[in-house]
């Protein structure tokens, strides 16, 4: 009999030696699916701070025409289209990573995941350099 | 609780782990997987509407009245709202809870986040009603 337990859902990633934060950076007995978890955590957290941010700036809406579109001007600088390149990495990772552990979750494509991580990396890619483009030539 | 048949391609409730762990589902878990579906649609759509189709990629004072100014618009941006403020919150507690707290800390913390939740969103509709006023 292999030795197994029960891990807590969403915690299937993180390494097996090392359970809670500590184990995020635990490269012991660490795949693929491994650093995909600790990736999937972290650019998580950076979206939800990025939300957060976003819910704050958004508030410039209610103060009227020129406090918001005195923000519009600045967020067409170059330091904010690369933020923007870095939100839209964090929301296609963790957007299309996430579809692999849904379905995995749901007893779904297990034997395939993988093939499947590395086939949803590859759109996830094309998208982010189309993304990049679009930003940085049309705005 | 041992597991001797190991990973059970195909039946809800399990999962392969890369340690060849079984992991059950929890309710969290499962309003996390429904609510990342429904935010992977919408963030979709938002970014689409409110970034890639607009001169500039961000909608000027006047631009962003007249859009809200459509209630389709309006309950999709609504329901965006609820949906990644539910799914983000509820990672974050999923995040906090790997650090071990008591049964006592982690009921806190979900009420807490709760409290949040219905802050971010009334918040949001205020905005939203704000902005509409303009129109």
């Amino acid at each position: 009999m292999s030795e197994q337990s029960v891990v807590k859902r969403g915690t299937e990633g993180a390494s097996p030696r090392r359970r809670g934060i500590a184990g995020w950076g635990d490269p012991r007995g660490r795949r693929l699916g491994g650093w995909a978890f600790i990736l999937n955590r972290l650019t998580g957290l950076g979206v939800l701070a990025y939300l957060f941010l976003h819910l704050i700036v958004l508030s410039l809406l209610a103060r009227g025409p020129s406090a918001w579109d005195g923000f519009v001007s600045i967020a067409a600088s170059p330091l904010f289209l690369c933020f923007d390149v870095v939100l839209i990495f964090g929301l296609l990772f963790h957007g299309l990573n996430g579809i692999r552990v849904t379905l995995v979750g749901f007893g779904l494509v297990v034997d395939r995941q993988r093939a499947m991580f590395v086939a949803l990396m590859i759109i996830g890619a094309i998208a982010l350099v189309v993304a990049a483009i679009h930003i940085f030539t049309v705005g | 609780m041992a597991q001797s048949e190991g990973p059970t391609p195909g039946r809800i409730g399990t999962t392969w782990t890369p340690s060849g762990e079984v992991a059950r589902p929890t309710w969290g878990w499962i309003l996390q997987a429904v609510s990342g579906a429904l935010v992977l649609v919408l963030v979709t759509l938002h970014m689409i509407a409110n970034h890639f189709v607009v001169a500039g990629g961000l909608r000027d004072f006047a631009d962003v009245v007249a859009y809200l100014s459509d209630p389709v618009v309006v309950v999709l941006e609504v329901c965006f709202l609820v949906v990644v403020t539910w799914h983000g919150l509820l990672g974050l507690r999923a995040v906090l809870f790997d650090f071990g707290f008591s049964p006592r800390a982690e009921t806190a913390i979900t009420r807490v986040f709760a409290v949040l939740g219905v802050a971010i969103v009334a918040y949001g509709l205020w905005l939203t009603w704000t902005i509409t006023s303009y129109h």
